[in-house]
């Protein structure tokens, strides 16, 4: 199996048992003028009636000892005497049953022996038949209790041993209604029953004023004395449990016993009627046969809808057996099957008939569990894709966030009425159940099958033409709520970063901008750059294989607004192949105040601005140098202009409706502190949401040294700022290249499309390489002997790639080596060891004959890098 | 003139007698006044429909805190039996809250874990918890075992609270202690004036604020309260529980009044706000017409501005518009009937004056886990003695922290409850009663029985334990603890839904289907052939 599902071992979220107490009274309610008390505290049995009362609809009476806290020290035997005393004196009951709590168990309680000294102290009272119960919260859950008060009945009461013709009957919890069900086969095939319990009046009574408080149907005392001299046991539960009844009477008293599951679904309930046969020998009845053949009609009548649903089916141990085998005949897909309690069997009693139908199914993956709480459930329902749910009224929760449709069988049903009417045995109550299940999946389609029709074969269609143009503010609630970035819910869709944008106008103390790397993920960082046109086809190609793709970001490697020229071509060329993508740019702001309109027009909707500080001492701090209208700052006066151009470019974007998120580099010791107050700035400039970010060191940046903020100081200040303002929480960091969804980037594996789909212009030839002195990387635009820096380029086979930066004081081999003499235009040369050429906007006479003694060939030129690089390559 | 009690109690054993007989009485209004037994230990055996301490502490104060994860330390069954049970209603306040209601935690203690303690599993649960859901505060609610086998959670607490930098609260809650829900509503009061009221800081903005302690949003109660308090002008800093969340709560001591509506549950919390941070308490009713105009009355003659009294005025005015055509037509189906309330703390005496606005009288009423001042007001307290019950639950005593002042003088205060502004008191159920009514503490299954036998009211309100055996009996009854998934029945509104609702109960066919005709019709006559 593919797919896994951890439980959580300390913890039980959302709990799909009860304590064994509560399975053990349901079993005395089932016998007639029973009473019962709990040995505990008071809430034991408050709680219990409570919830038996809300499912039955019916008055429920189970005493208490009323333990206290000085009965936990000298022990509660005084209080459970004074608690029998009463009961017997309000209520009369022929029988009692005395079970025991966590607490009568965990202070070590001696229950038999103070019922017996209780009847030693009290005679008159011996005809009163006490039952002591071993039913600890800690040691089962309800279905364990259940069948340990059943035990506990007959191992107390003294048998009569002379043989009668009764049948024994011990049923696992059903319904009162379907207990009236077996009794009634029964009575059909004149079979005189004794059913242990036997709930069908005390837990579903008729009105009646003169109402009786003392249980006063079911099994009666002379019944239960001659279980040990019956001629069968007929035990009904798909398990072996280990104080079975059926194995103690054959042991105890050599009682014939069978152990056959609940009659649900056509071969349980044929076994159970073949067996009933045997042993009255009588035929089965016409009226049983004809219910037979409805019920088979209706399993083919309904297949259809039968074999759409994927079931998840939760509760009791022998409630999720007989459903999923009852399912697996008419072709529901049980996916999640899970017990509640402890059940190490029902894997390998279910699983072979969920296999095959799988098989049938061509279904993978589905869940077999035992112990599982709703936390795990709900978990396995979305994992394994159930459609439709089946158990008790718990999964009520899950049913409603899940908005899936759930049939309410076993216990307890607390949000709907009739838990004590719902049915499952035999044919006519499996018809019913089967019936419930195919119309919720009719409903399920009834109410979807048109959008489901729509979206499958309409959609996007020359026919799809009617729809009602969305509202500006529709498209951007649309818009933001598939933007992964914006709306962390939103990770389904993906997004696409083009690298467009190699300048930079800014030297963020954080950051080493990386041009053919594909090994870091981090902003600032790509494989390669792109051209708008290339940009285009990327776009193209990896939508083609990625229909999720609903974003179009610009995130550098520079700053998207120093490549103004590119970026509008890119969202240009874009727009007009795909009139509804997202658009979104990412942005220092520093020129922001100079495009945002533009940017507008462009139908940019989203656009991230960061924005490290609003203080300009501090901003200063992030920065080593701003360039702005071709001068360089540094310190306060950089600050100054970053905040003051940020803050306008802001409120810019926000009146033409174009939302903002706020990107906040977190550095330790010079804007830690001072990040709500950022926060607070540009929640007042009508913000929508600020990711606060660790700084990442860098190898090679300014801050190299600084230590990053701890994710718990980083989570702190988050928290602070939620406060204030939405916060982003999921923020992957992504590459200037990055593609894919947040979590999973595939920026790598998808790079290639561009160059697979190209095709070679002309056979494989030697490559050139250019040294290009650009300020902007973009243009070339820098005089040669201006130059600090070189962008270099390849030609090869047609194609221009960027291939690094070379500064030229890395080239200079220092004073002693170059001595004062060299001048400046010989240390740029020395950093052109192995090009072929070199492009600048203006190269002097003399430099550019030691170049071209040197085997250089420089050309002079103001132009696109790689137009440039292009043209001086064919010209060689 | 109290026959119907001794009705009543002649049923009993002489040793159930010589208990119950000072548990039951019926009104007298002499001059010695009627006196009552109340908190002590429930009779074994007698189906008594109180539940345990940490049915109070997790079920009741504890529970509804949407935005905190409630842990119930102990094996599998409180946590079902508790999980979702009381319908406190609650939504996230703001986009991204959590709401932590409508989930069940618990330890899952196994019987191995009851041998070797349970601490270890308790705190890797919470790491687990920390993990998934990151909640700002956890409750640890402990059940019986838990004492017993000696598992220390306020240790736990304390190490949550440092390794994660939440607060934490390891309540020892256990079944057994005390006498019934009340000892859990106390210990549940100490831990959150302990750990959580006072650590805030966010002053209210409003110029007057309040908190509602003892309401917990059932069925929407709550909600309506806030809107009709929002509409005149209070700010609402915080709500004990309902709806509640410990990042309101623990600012809950800078609101400038406390109003207390279930005086049982969370009157230890408005008793040491007085004392430490000067906020005065006031007794109100939101349930009934008259009740809730009456408060609000007492509200604004607390705050003493000619402006608030007259919106105050404006409001109820405008809210009474509202519905008095309902109000009439159900006043007009349900005026002289008579009904029967038996619930736990407060609603006994609130839905007296609900009832009143409908010409309905209430002839016997009890409650499950009161104390004497609930019934015959605070004037009482001095004289109850502890005893070993009682005496096993932790007091805790607070000073007046340093920055906090009184609103009013000694004087003052006089002054204000001398104009009938409930200030720092309740004068319990009883002398809201009439002469031979009949009041019940602890009732049980038995007694109710009866008693609905000899009065004979035409509806009786109580929980889903005893709702149905007293429908067999041919009396309607209506859960007070759920409302039978209706409400809101608090203010203004919701007393029209309670009328409706009532009369729907009272009016509904079934009742005069019970008689079926072969009951009614004459037999036919005619002899058998052949016996001539």
């Amino acid at each position: 199996m593919k797919s896994e599902v951890k439980p959580l071992v300390n913890l039980n979220i959302n709990p799909c048992k009860m304590c064994m107490p509560m399975g053990s009274a349901t079993a005395f309610y089932g016998l007639k003028n029973c009473m019962t008390i709990l040995h505990g505290s008071q809430g034991c049995a408050t709680y219990i009636r409570r919830h038996m009362a809300t499912h039955y609809n019916e008055p429920v009476d189970i005493a208490s000892s009323s333990l206290t806290e000085q009965g936990t020290v000298y022990g509660g035997s005084e209080n459970l005497k004074k608690g029998l005393k009463n009961l017997i004196e309000l209520y009369h009951p022929e029988i009692i049953g005395v079970m025991t709590t966590c607490l009568a168990e965990t202070i070590g309680e001696d229950v038999p022996g103070i019922l017996q000294s209780f009847l030693e102290e009290n005679p008159g009272y011996e005809d009163i038949t006490l039952i002591p119960c071993h039913s600890p919260g800690y040691s089962g859950s309800q279905y364990e209790g259940y069948f340990a008060a059943l035990s506990a009945i007959v191992s107390s009461i003294k048998m009569e041993t002379e043989k009668n013709h009764l049948v024994n009957v011990i049923t696992a919890p059903i319904s009162p209604a379907d207990t009236r069900y077996l009794k009634r086969m029964f009575s059909l095939f004149g079979i005189d029953a004794v059913l242990l319990p036997d709930l069908s009046d005390n837990l579903d009574g008729a009105h009646d004023p003169s109402y009786n408080r003392l249980p006063h149907e079911g099994t009666d005392l002379a019944q239960l004395k001659q279980m040990g001299g019956a001629r069968f046991t007929l035990e009904l539960t798909a398990f072996h449990h280990k104080n079975s009844v059926g194995e103690y009477l054959s042991e105890t008293y050599g009682v014939p016993y069978e152990r056959l599951p609940l009659p649900v679904g056509l071969r349980d309930t044929d076994a159970f009627l073949n067996t009933l046969s045997h042993i009255s020998g009588k035929e089965i009845p016409d009226e049983l046969k004809k219910e037979r053949g409805r019920y088979l009609d209706a399993m083919i009548d309904s297949h259809k809808y039968h074999s759409s649903g994927r079931a998840a089916v939760f509760g009791e141990p022998d409630l999720v057996y007989s459903t999923v085998r009852m399912m697996c005949e008419c072709g529901v897909m049980p996916v999640v099957c899970a017990a509640g309690s402890a059940s190490p069997e029902l894997d390998g009693l279910i699983r072979p008939e969920i296999s095959d139908l799988a098989g049938l199914y061509l279904v993978d993956e589905y869940k077999i569990a035992d112990k599982a709480d709703f936390k795990d459930i709900e978990e396995m329902i979305v994992t394994y894709k159930a459609n439709i749910l089946a158990g008790s009224s718990d999964g009520r929760r899950i049913a409603e966030d899940l908005h899936l449709p759930l049939v309410r069988r076993g216990f307890p049903i607390h949000d709907h009425v009739g838990g004590q009417r719902l049915k499952m045995l035999g044919y006519e109550g499996s018809v019913e159940y089967m019936d419930e299940i195919a119309n919720q999946l009719i409903d399920t389609v009834e109410t979807t099958f048109r959008e489901t029709l729509y979206d499958t074969y309409y959609k996007g269609t020359a026919i799809d033409q009617k729809k009602e143009p969305e509202s500006a503010e529709e498209i951007m609630k649309r818009k933001t709520k598939e933007h992964p970035c914006y709306n962390c819910q939103a990770h389904q869709f993906a997004r696409i970063h083009l690298p467009v944008a190699p300048a930079c106008n800014v030297q963020c103390g954080y950051c080493v901008r990386k041009f053919d790397c594909p090994n870091e993920s981090r902003p600032g960082v790509t494989s390669s750059i792109l051209t708008p046109e290339e940009a285009l086809n990327r776009y193209l190609s990896v939508k083609e294989k990625m229909p999720n793709l609903t974003v179009v970001g610009i995130a550098g490697p520079g700053e998207a607004l120093e490549n103004w020229e590119n970026v509008r071509n890119v969202f240009e060329l874009i727009r007009k192949q795909d009139p509804n993508v997202t658009f979104c740019l990412s942005t220092n702001g520093l020129k922001l105040p100079q495009y945002a309109l533009e940017l507008k027009e462009l139908g940019v909707s989203h656009v991230t601005v960061t924005m490290n500080a609003v203080d300009p001492h501090i901003s200063g701090q992030m920065y080593q140098y701003i360039r702005y209208m071709g001068r360089e700052y540094t310190g306060d006066a950089a600050g100054a202009l970053m905040v003051a151009n940020q803050i306008a470019g802001i409120r810019q974007l926000i009146a033409n409706g174009i939302l903002v998120k706020v990107n906040i580099v977190t550095v330790k010791g010079i804007n830690d502190s001072h990040v709500p107050e950022v926060v607070k700035t540009v929640k007042s400039l009508g913000c929508f949401i600020t990711n606060i970010m660790q700084m990442i060191p860098v190898k090679g940046s300014a801050l190299e040294h600084v230590e990053p903020v701890s994710n718990k100081q980083l989570n702190e200040i988050r928290k602070q700022c939620e406060e204030i303002m939405p916060q982003m929480y999921h923020c992957q960091h992504c590459r200037a290249d990055a593609v894919g969804t947040l979590t999973d980037d595939k920026s790598i594996q998808l790079k290639g499309f561009v160059a697979e789909e190209r095709p070679v212009l002309v056979p494989v030839s030697k490559s050139l390489r250019f040294a290009v002195a650009s300020k902007s990387g973009v243009v070339v635009d820098t005089h040669f002997g201006h130059a600090k820096e070189f962008y270099l380029y390849d030609y090869r086979n047609g194609e221009v790639r960027f291939a690094g930066k070379r500064s030229v004081e890395q080239y200079c081999q220092g004073e002693e080596e170059c001595g004062e003499k060299e001048d400046k235009i010989e240390r740029i040369i020395a950093a052109l060891n192995g090009c072929s050429g070199v492009i600048a906007m203006r190269i002097g006479m003399e430099p550019a004959k030691k170049l071209t003694k040197l085997g250089i060939k420089p050309v002079n030129t103001y132009d696109m890098i790689e137009d440039a690089v292009k043209k001086a390559a064919e010209a060689m | 003139m109290s026959k119907e009690r001794d009705l009543l109690l002649d049923k009993y054993s002489s040793r159930v007698f010589k208990n119950r007989k000072s548990h039951i009485t019926q009104l007298e209004f002499g001059e010695n006044g009627d006196e009552i037994t109340a908190n002590t230990r429930a009779i074994p055996g007698i189906i008594t429909a109180r539940g345990c301490c940490y049915a109070g502490c997790k079920g009741v104060v504890v529970g509804p805190v949407k935005d905190s994860v409630v842990i119930t330390h102990g094996p599998i069954g409180c946590a079902f039996y508790s999980w979702g049970t009381r319908r406190n209603k609650a939504k996230p306040s703001y986009e991204g809250e959590p709401n932590f209601v409508p989930y069940s935690f618990c330890t899952d203690m196994r019987a191995s874990d009851i041998v070797f303690g349970g601490e270890k599993k308790l705190e890797e649960g919470i790491d687990e918890i920390m993990e998934l859901f990151h909640p700002k505060c956890i409750f640890i609610c402990s059940t019986c075992p838990i004492g017993l086998i000696g598992d220390d959670v306020q240790a736990v607490a304390r190490r949550v609270e440092e390794k994660y930098g939440i607060t934490a609260i390891g309540y020892s809650c256990e079944g057994y202690k005390g006498v019934s829900q009340s000892a859990g509503h106390h210990i549940a009061n100490n831990g959150l004036m302990r750990y959580v009221i006072g650590k805030g800081e966010e002053a209210p903005k409003g110029k007057y604020s309040v908190n509602i302690l003892g309401e917990y949003n059932i069925g929407g109660d709550g909600w309506e309260q806030e809107r009709i308090l929002k509409k005149i002008g209070y700010e609402v800093v915080s709500v004990f529980t309902g709806d509640g969340s410990y990042e309101t709560l623990k600012n809950s001591h800078l609101a400038d009044l406390n109003l207390v509506m279930c005086h049982r549950s969370i009157n230890y919390i408005a008793e040491m706000m007085k004392t430490k941070y000067g906020v005065d308490w006031l007794k109100v009713n939101f349930i009934g017409v008259g009740a809730t105009s009456k408060s609000l009355r007492m509200m604004a003659k607390y705050f003493n501005d000619p402006e608030l009294t007259k919106r105050t005025e404006e409001v109820i005015a405008e809210e009474l518009a509202e519905i008095n055509e309902d109000m009439e037509y159900y006043k007009s189906k349900l005026k002289g009937k008579t009904a029967g309330i038996f619930v736990g703390g407060s609603r006994s005496h609130h839905y007296q004056m609900l009832l009143r606005d409908f010409g309905m009288e209430t002839t016997i009423a009890g409650y499950e886990f009161a104390h004497r001042d609930d019934y015959e007001g605070r004037d009482v307290i001095p004289q109850i003695k502890a005893d070993a019950d009682s005496k096993n639950i932790e007091e805790i005593s607070v000073e007046r922290a340093v920055g906090y002042d009184d609103r009013y003088s000694v004087e003052e205060l006089t002054s204000l409850r001398n104009q009938g502004v409930e200030l720092d008191t309740y004068n319990g159920m009883i002398k809201d009663m009439k002469e031979g009514y009949m009041v019940v503490d602890d009732y049980n299954m038995f007694e109710t029985d009866q008693l609905i036998e000899e009065y004979k009211p035409d509806i009786f309100f109580s929980g889903i334990k005893d709702k149905y055996a007293i429908q067999h009996g041919g009396v309607v009854s209506r859960q007070m603890h759920s409302y039978d998934y209706s409400g809101p029945y608090a203010g203004f509104r919701g007393a029209v839904n309670f009328g409706r609702d009532v009369t729907m109960s009272l009016y509904t066919n079934a009742w005069s289907l019970v008689k079926p005709p072969w009951k009614t019709m004459p037999m036919l006559e005619g002899t058998l052939g052949g016996a001539g």
